[in-house]
């Protein structure tokens, strides 16, 4: 096994001249990349993008009103994983922005770390209702599935925003200008979905990709495979992390998935609806399904429904068309004290990743800073 | 949110294991490994609670490595 040092030589020992992009879909991965400053290390004419890599970013707005809804109108708990609890929507400063507002305005909401914690809050909490409001890409959605396909207390409600992330880097294929020329694909959705989602963008778009892990040698060990791929013209689908990610991914976690969540048309935050891209409860777990149990609290009149905050460039950075200090707020006025938008509020979010790992400088083209150093 | 560990298994009673790692205790369903036959010793990708894989000691301890050096960089 070659270390990380050893991939790097090999990687620059291929002299690739022209300019190559290669976008990572995976948060762990943007976050490795950025802590241990792959950026610097490998040639200046490769360039490495983050790409659609954050669940919490792009889960849609309408959800995130609808969970402060139901937590401040109906007599439950709700709880969710921590990183959604700061994310904003936009309402009248008079109104809670977050479900950390929500909160302080007296509704019941607490962090959880696991399904399992769900579980447990509901058996203490019966015969009061505990919604589970999740967000989340395959990953974290099959632990939803089994934790339901195991059975969980009739009090337990989900209100899904699971998302899969093969299809919104096949829209983005499927587009005009994808952005990138090689794909670095995520580890642990392979784990659990198995590395054969990612074959179309071998066989329909014939570019080079590799499944990576998450430490520096494997992700150099990717980068390498996609850029030997893409000197010799001979494409496949690398598995750069055969460790952990095996033909067909956890058969039993994708039975789960299927017998608990279909798969449908769904909305992303900024983005809008990408095909085959959501999970949603199926009709035979209705009673656990918080979008069948309550009134719908959604609010079209509502102004900026949908949409990311005033200002925020968040979905042309889960996108890859921009990075995240180009957005003209990044830094100035969003910082992970005082975030403007999901991408500075979550772990996985990119403008997140890049402030905390050293990025400080606004590079935003209409600004009068010279690019120096971009 | 995404970021999953492997964790050692320490006791296992029907599909709820304890694990262990770095000093760390933490109570993990194994419900979505149970086509694996599991036993104490052997090491789990624990991602929000849930085992999804089982790995190997080696990748275990480097994946630790890499945790010890994200973890201090960020302090
Ligand atoms: S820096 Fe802040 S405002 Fe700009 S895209 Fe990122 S989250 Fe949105």
């Amino acid at each position: 096994m070659k270390d990380a040092a050893q991939w790097l030589e090999e990687l620059r020992g291929l002299n690739i001249a022209e300019p190559v992009r290669i976008m990572n879909v995976c948060g762990g991965h943007e976050r490795s990349i950025s802590l241990a400053g792959l950026r610097k290390a490998i040639p200046e004419n490769i360039e490495l993008i983050p790409g659609p890599g954050c669940p919490v970013c792009v889960c849609p707005e309408e959800d995130v009103y609808e969970a402060i809804q139901i937590a401040l109108h109906e007599d439950v708990v709700l709880v969710a994983f921590g990183d959604m609890l700061r994310v904003p929507v936009n309402v009248p400063k008079s109104e809670p922005r977050s479900l950390e507002q929500a909160k302080a305005a007296g509704a019941d909401i607490r962090p959880i770390a696991s399904p399992t914690e769900a579980v447990k809050i509901a058996k203490e909490e019966a015969p009061r209702k505990v919604v589970f409001f999740a967000a989340g890409f395959e990953t974290t959605t099959a632990p939803v599935a089994a934790m339901l396909d195991e059975g969980a207390p009739e009090n337990l409600l989900v209100l899904l925003s699971g998302r899969l992330t093969w299809p919104a880097v096949a829209m983005l294929l499927d587009s005009e200008s994808p952005g990138f020329d090689a794909l670095v694909a995520p580890g642990h959705v392979a784990t659990v979905m198995g590395p054969e989602e990612w074959e179309f963008v071998v066989a329909k778009h014939q570019l080079p990709a590799a499944v990576a892990g998450f430490r520096p040698d494997t992700l150099l060990a990717a980068m390498y495979s996609v850029l030997e791929q893409f000197k010799t013209g001979r494409r496949h689908l690398d598995n750069c992390y055969p460790e952990v990610v095996r033909a067909g991914g956890n058969a039993r976690a994708r039975e789960q998935l299927n017998t608990v969540m279909a798969v449908y048309d769904a909305n992303w935050r900024g983005v809008g609806i990408i095909p085959n891209s959501g999970f949603r409860l199926r009709d035979a777990y209705a009673a656990h399904d918080a979008r069948q149990v309550f009134k719908s609290y959604a609010d079209t009149s509502r102004k900026r429904v949908g949409e990311m905050p005033p200002g925020c460039d968040c979905a042309r950075v889960v996108l890859g068309k921009i990075y995240p200090n180009h957005c003209r707020l990044y830094g100035v006025a969003c910082t992970p004290r005082k975030p403007i938008g999901p991408c500075m509020v979550s772990d996985e979010g990119a403008c997140r990743i890049w402030w905390s790992s050293g990025y400080r400088e606004n590079l935003w083209e209409g600004g009068k800073k010279e690019r120096s150093g971009a | 949110m995404c970021l999953a560990v492997p964790m050692k298994i320490t006791a296992i009673d029907g599909f709820i294991c304890r694990c262990e790692a770095r000093g760390i205790e933490r109570e993990v369903s194994l419900f979505m490994m149970q086509d694996d036959d599991l036993g104490i010793g052997d090491n789990i990708l624990v991602h929000v609670g849930y085992a999804i894989q089982k790995v190997s000691e080696q990748e275990a301890a480097e994946s630790w490595e890499l945790f010890d050096e994200m973890l201090a960089a960020e302090i």
